[in-house]
């Protein structure tokens, strides 16, 4: 037989907890991995929508004639890039504190689309910068004279690539966008392991899956069966202009 | 072993459709498990994850402790090129282990043009079309769904068919596959035989013999064992409010069809519109209680979290309790932010009060279905249905500020003529015309009426099943013939390609001989020719004359009353006689109450069920 509704009647209850004076936002850093990194930014906010639902979170609703909550994200993420430092930003209209939040929305989530914090936010999207990636790229070929070849390919200006834009493709130069670049090789595993920081403000948001286009073009890696060539992108932190991390 | 096919999914459309994970799936040990059971929907993941039956049939199996079921979908086009040009099979979407991997694989058959994609599917996994091909290795392939009451078409490539609802029967089959193999006696043909034997709905098409007349026609068919049922009757769930309920769905990450809370208010349908299989074969009507589907619809708000409840079943505005149901459902919707939607409205109990309470800020359009354009026509396919209503029933819209309304035709209805087709174009300007004097619409806005026109198709177990489809000239002349009948910019015409239904037709009321062009189909690579972009007429009807096949045999030809139908095996508890008496009454014009009104004796209460309106069956 079905089991009571339980939440609905911790709805209720939550409908009794104090009211705040004014709609708080409340930040939440996310990671996005695995599967879930095949979610398009469109359906992760579809997604959310319902997670926050389910968590039966006192979220505040927009006073119009199709009401719905408030959701604000961060940097977005691009199909095939996995993350461990994203932020969501929710409003609630009653009290509830931050671990609790956690907690709800986590019993409603997989490991693979997780919250890792939950608290009042003191900065704002707008400050954030950079994007700091850790790339891994396991291609036939590699060896450790590639660390060079790589670096000079994504070093010396100009790198001229296609970019989508609203006003059809554009040719850009990526290197102004690369701030510092790491690379090594792993012999144990045949990889080769980079880590960037690129530019990651609106006007200027340079997509790290541009790298390895650039290295594709370039340095005849990932030209063979996919099925074993392979290459992983992670976002490991999002900075403000001076580097520092953004919280 | 499975490969690693990130880069792969790097570069396809919707990549989310392949990677699973979704919240909700059920994961089991594979080791722990006697049976392995993957559930394979023939189109694509988003039309899949939409359907009600496969979720209700997986929660049913994966209640089974010692059965995992897992759900199989089909990759697009793109993801296909890949897979064939990387070697890799298709793989169930949980474990994202081969198809061969497992025991069962069963197809829902929702539409006739997803056949071909069935086939797809099956070379995709690297198992053999057809079943005489696969061994004791090869998973059972098994069928079941709407197309499954005419499964002839593709019985060569089906181990077995379930005729009916399935959640009795398909625990059944598994407790006996897993039987069998514990007592170490399985083997397929043992298997086959004993399911057809024991299990009630079960249809083992190669357990019996099909012989032809000279003219085409069937003979017969003869069971080759003395022990299995000459007619497969199907079944069904007799207690709606006892059937399992599925409390925990998947949760797709991607936007899919019908992404909302579908909650089943009740099964089969008290119309009887003549053309209408669904009307009948999903007799007799069974009803759930309104304390039950409220329960069930808040159950499935708190594990999904959807903001929006459709009440689903044919003619949903006929369930006896809506008023009580949809009072029950508000008291706690409103407050959740959930809205309700009633898709299927018709127009005679279409009210204002009714309106009020569905979804009516997220959409200006309304829908209705008259079907046909005169009252005589609409009589002849007992539509059941006025002029009158329907525009009472826009007018209520029209008043309540809405200002475009879709209106549903068929064309090519037997007894059809040209006056039928220019009442179409009449019935929309009408509805225009109730839209200017209405007084309280809303002035700032001009009308909008959609109209859109599909082909007749003639399917088993309809007092149509009989009749020949309109040639496509005939219906080509039609479609154009309305076109040059409607020349208010106001009213918007879409009609269907009259091609696909053509062949649609033909796998309707198809048998046994239809499978070498299937074949060749495959072959040759159809696929999604339920998509416009996919179905070639030309080359369906180049496949047909290369394997023999006459589409005019199947689609245009007059069906002989007394002729053995391919579907006669199957027994879809409405009696063949009570179809006669509604196409005698089509042809003279007379309508037939629906079954709340009047028992018409179709035959269906032999089958039982519970909160129906049929009399108890006699025996």
């Amino acid at each position: 037989m079905l089991s009571q509704s339980e939440k609905l009647i911790e709805k209720k209850r939550l409908l009794n907890l104090p009211v705040l004076e004014r709609p708080m936002t409340v930040r939440l850093k996310f990671r996005k991995v695995g599967k879930l990194q095949y979610i398009s930014h469109l359906d992760l906010r579809r997604t959310f929508n319902r997670v926050i639902v389910r968590a039966c979170l006192p979220v505040w609703y927009t006073k119009g004639f199709n009401p719905h909550a408030k959701l604000v994200f961060s940097t977005p993420l691009s199909v095939g890039a996995q993350s461990v430092y994203e932020f969501l930003d929710i409003r609630i209209d009653r009290q509830m504190d931050c671990r609790e939040i956690m907690d709800r929305l986590n019993r409603e989530l997989t490991d693979e689309l997780y919250i890792l914090d939950t608290y009042l936010p003191t900065s704002d999207f707008s400050e954030i910068t950079w994007a700091s990636y850790d790339i891994e790229i396991c291609s036939k070929g590699l060896k450790e004279e590639s660390v060079g070849e790589i670096r000079r390919t994504l070093t010396e200006s100009p790198l001229l690539l296609s970019k989508k834009t609203k006003s059809g493709e554009k040719e850009i130069d990526i290197i102004p966008m690369i701030h510092s670049l790491k690379v090594s090789y792993d012999s144990m595993s045949n990889t080769v392991k980079l880590s960037a920081v690129l530019k990651a403000t609106t006007g200027e948001y340079l997509n790290p899956e541009l790298l390895i286009t650039g290295l594709k073009q370039n340095n005849q890696i990932l030209q063979g069966d996919p099925t074993e060539e392979w290459y992983t992108i992670l976002r490991t932190a999002v900075m403000k202009d001076d580097f520092s991390l953004f919280i | 072993m499975n490969k690693n096919i990130s880069s792969i999914l790097k570069t396809v459309s919707k990549p989310g459709r392949y990677s699973g994970g979704e919240y909700g799936q059920i994961i089991k040990n594979k080791e722990d498990v006697k049976l392995r059971f993957a559930f394979c929907f023939p189109d694509t993941y988003e039309i899949g994850m939409s359907n009600l039956g496969v979720r209700i049939l997986y929660g049913v199996l994966n209640e089974e402790k010692d059965v995992w079921c897992e759900r199989v979908y089909d990759p697009w086009m793109d993801m296909q090129q890949k897979m064939r040009e990387h070697g890799l099979p298709l793989c169930a979407c949980e474990s994202g282990d081969p198809l061969t991997d497992f025991h069962i694989v069963a197809f829902t058959l929702q539409y006739e043009m997803s056949y071909t994609n069935v086939l797809n599917m099956l070379d995709l996994a690297g198992i053999p079309l057809r079943s005489e091909e696969r061994g004791d290795e090869f998973p059972l392939i098994v069928g079941g769904g709407p197309c499954a009451y005419n499964p002839e078409p593709v019985a060569d490539f089906f181990d077995l068919f379930n005729i009916g609802e399935g959640e009795e029967m398909l625990p059944e089959l598994c407790r006996l596959y897993i039987q069998m193999k514990e007592e170490g006696r399985y083997s397929k043909a043992e298997y086959l035989h004993e399911a057809a034997r024991t299990i009630p709905g079960i249809y083992v098409p190669s357990l019996y013999q099909v012989t032809y007349h000279e003219d085409g026609t069937v003979r017969a068919y003869t069971p080759i064992y003395d022990d299995i049922p000459t007619k497969i009757t199907k079944r069904i769930i007799k207690d709606m409010d006892r059937a399992y309920f599925p409390d925990k769905v998947v949760m797709p990450y991607i936007e899919t069809v019908h992404d909302r809370v579908m909650l089943e208010v009740f099964r089969g349908c008290i119309r009887g519109c003549r053309f209408c299989q669904a009307g009948i074969i999903y007799r007799p009507v069974r009803e759930k209680s309104p304390d039950v589907l409220n329960e069930q619809a808040k159950c499935l708000f708190e594990f999904t979290g959807y903001d929006e409840i459709s009440l689903t079943s044919l003619s949903i505005s006929d369930y006896t309790h809506l008023e009580e149901l949809t009072d029950q459902l508000l008291e706690w919707t409103d407050e959740n932010m959930v809205s309700l939607s009633l898709p299927s409205l018709r127009v005679d109990s279409f009210t204002k009060e009714l309106m009020d309470k569905i979804a009516t800020v997220r959409s200006s359009s309304l829908t209705f279905a008259p079907e046909a354009g005169t009252q005589r026509l609409r009589d002849v396919i007992n539509k059941n249905v006025r002029e009158e209503d329907l525009l009472r029933a826009v007018n209520v819209a029209f008043e309540a500020g809405k200002n475009t309304v879709k209106l549903y035709f068929m064309s090519g209805l037997p007894t059809e003529t040209y006056e039928d087709i220019a009442g179409i174009a009449e019935l929309a300007s009408h509805v225009i015309d109730a839209y200017y004097r209405c007084p309280s619409r809303n002035k700032a806005k001009k009308p909008q009426v959609t109209i859109s026109v599909s082909c007749f198709i003639p399917k088993p177990f309809t007092p149509f099943q009989w009749e020949a489809q309109d040639t496509l000239e005939s219906l080509a002349e039609k479609q154009e013939f309305l076109g040059s009948k409607i020349t208010d910019r106001k009213i918007r015409y879409t009609h269907h390609d009259a091609k696909v239904s053509r062949i649609e037709a033909v796998l309707a009321r198809g048998d046994r001989r239809l499978a070498p062009a299937l074949e060749l189909a495959c072959r040759e690579g159809f696929m999604f020719d339920a998509w416009d972009e996919c179905f070639d007429y030309d080359r369906w009807i180049s496949v047909m004359e290369r394997t023999g096949v006459d589409p005019a045999f199947y689609a245009n030809r007059q069906y002989g009353l007394d002729e053995v139908l391919p579907w006669d095996i199957i027994d879809c508890g409405v009696s063949k006689d009570f179809l006669r008496r509604e196409r005698d009454r089509a042809y003279a014009g007379n309508t037939t109450p629906n079954c709340r009104e009047h028992c018409s004796g179709c035959g269906a209460n032999k089958l039982g069920g519970e909160q129906t309106c049929c009399p108890k069956a006699k025996n």
